[in-house]
């Protein structure tokens, strides 16, 4: 391998592994919409792709780590993954515990990264040989995944029924652009679309505000209430295997195996079914919720790596939810790349591995170590300096150049009426993981439904 | 309705000060679109100015906007 590339490899991930940090800690941020632009933005510029795949490994190993610190610090989730394991947390934070806490999820953390990569191989051998029928009727697959992402989701027949409307409103867009003449036929807007669906609640939640009875009704007064808990110091160079008990290492190890095969359902479904199946029958509520803590980050850190990897390897299409959210920008970044040319076709099975494993060892170690070590200090830093409204207009602004860079002003419209519809759904239950799915069958199933 | 200064909204999960947001949201706009289109019609040019636009909005937005939060520290624990 060239020497480089390796470098730029191991660089990005650092700063993958520090800017994450941060971002993770930060409270309410979307695993899709913090961590799809920027590795978008990557790909674009036409960064290698063994450094964006690196890159990509080492941010959401250390957003994974630290999105729990706030849990345990303040009872605040830094992620919508993280929300599941509030409970447990505020449990051992009203025992005087938060230290306990960040250290047995960062331990059960680093135990789903090295449970999940390795399984993640060996899964995605066992769908190759299948690989290629599964390509040939992709938007059948993705018709079906909105399907059984819809029966699975907390609002089931808004969620099927919203189907074809929503198909309808993307194509219909995509048609009108091409019979005005604002891309030329063989350019499908796609990028502005999905990061639209992202930033859905947002844009929907300020419409909402402008109008002055919603404003008036939802207005909060003073300050968010924040209560840092300062934990214990620690000594030397941690190490998870002596944080953790044996049954909670057991645990974790097993969740994150589950949540390796189960790489195609939503990730917070399945944490939160495992989680608390396999904890319940613990009595002593410290225990109880340590062992849920550990194995629920352990899982989710599984599902997310293995939801990337077992796409990325087997098939070079995103069909899960982690790969159509998060990672689509390494399937699908037009014009660098495509369905049918992206990190799964120019990048041979060990690159993909050997690019991972460096993503994910940096990250571990970097994260980890400040995770356990200065965890009170990331996150009142986060929490005194980093207002929320530069965060929001931050991720606001790269929509609006990416939109325009689609397609030009007129798009900059149509993906705020993307965002409204998606946002008023998101609002009803209806997942990021159905409108993504959608979003990809939507050709197809127009094609079908048209004839 | 009355004025007062402390009226925030939660918006994706935090407090924000609606004027403070939409400041932020024009700034870093401006920021990503105005570079985007200054930069010289060079692939990929107008995509690193925009990039860096929208993080110089970000650090001008991180300065003169405090966060909506409150922070009290609890005692040390001794365990």
């Amino acid at each position: 391998m060239d020497i480089t590339i390796l470098l730029l490899m191991v660089a990005a991930s650092v700063g993958g592994a520090v800017l994450y940090t941060i971002i993770g800690v930060a409270p309410g941020t979307d695993e899709t919409a913090v961590l799809a632009p920027v590795t978008l933005a990557l790909v674009l510029l036409e960064v290698p792709p063994q450094v964006v795949l690196a890159f990509f490994i080492s941010a959401i190993v250390a957003k994974k780590l630290t999105d729990s610190i706030p849990v345990a610090i303040a009872g605040i989730p830094g992620g919508v993954m993280a929300a599941p394991m509030v409970e447990h947390a505020m449990v051992l934070k009203k025992y005087g515990l938060p230290d306990v806490s960040i250290r047995k999820m960062a331990s059960g953390s680093v135990i789903g990264t090295l449970v999940s990569i390795p399984f993640s191989v060996l899964v995605a051998s066992l769908i190759i040989p299948y690989a290629e029928a599964i390509s040939a009727h992709s938007g059948l697959i993705f018709f079906l995944g909105a399907v059984f992402l819809a029966l699975m989701s907390s609002s089931k027949f808004l969620s099927l029924v919203i189907i074809l409307p929503f198909a309808l409103l993307i194509q219909g867009l995509r048609q009108l652009y091409w019979d005005t003449g604002i891309v030329p036929p063989e350019t499908t807007v796609f990028v502005s679309f999905f990061l639209g669906i992202t930033i859905g609640p947002i844009i929907f939640k300020l419409f909402e505000l402008t109008n002055k009875e919603s404003r008036n009704s939802s207005q909060i007064l003073g300050f968010k209430e924040i209560s840092l808990k300062k934990p214990k110091p620690v000594k030397g160079f941690p190490n998870p295997f002596s944080i953790l008990t044996k049954q909670e290492v057991g645990t974790s190890a097993l969740t994150s195996a589950l949540g390796t095969l189960t790489f195609f359902l939503s990730p917070v479904g399945m944490t939160i079914f495992l989680g608390e199946s396999l904890t319940r029958h613990i009595k002593d509520p410290v225990k109880r919720a340590s062992r849920a803590i550990s194995s629920m980050d352990g899982l989710t850190n599984a599902a997310y790596l293995s939801g990337t990897l077992i796409p990325l390897l087997a098939i070079g299409l995103p069909l899960s939810p982690m790969a159509i959210g998060p990672a689509n920008a390494l399937f699908n970044a037009p014009p660098i790349l495509t369905p049918e040319n992206n990190i799964h076709h120019i990048l041979s099975m060990g690159e993909i591995i050997f690019a991972s494993v460096v993503g994910a060892v940096i990250a571990l170690f970097i994260t980890f170590y400040a995770t356990i070590k200065y965890s009170n200090e990331i996150c009142s830093f986060v929490f005194k300096y980093i207002p929320h409204e530069a965060m929001i207009g931050l991720f606001a602004g790269l929509v609006v150049m990416l939109a325009f860079m689609d397609a030009g002003w007129v798009n900059i419209f149509g993906v705020i009426l993307i965002a409204l519809v998606s946002g008023l759904l998101h609002r009803y239950g209806v997942n990021y993981g159905v409108m993504f799915m959608i979003l990809y069958a939507a050709p197809w199933l127009l094609g079908v439904v048209g004839n | 309705m009355e004025k007062r200064n402390d009226i925030f909204y939660d918006v994706w999960g935090d407090n924000v000060s609606l004027k403070d947001l939409l400041i932020s949201m024009i700034a870093s706009i401006a920021g990503t679109l105005g570079g985007y289109l200054l930069a010289p019609n060079d692939q990929p040019l107008p995509l690193i100015f925009g990039l860096v636009g929208g993080i110089v909005a970000f650090i001008i937005c991180s300065f003169i906007f405090k966060p909506k939060r409150h922070i009290t520290k609890e005692e040390e624990v001794d365990s």
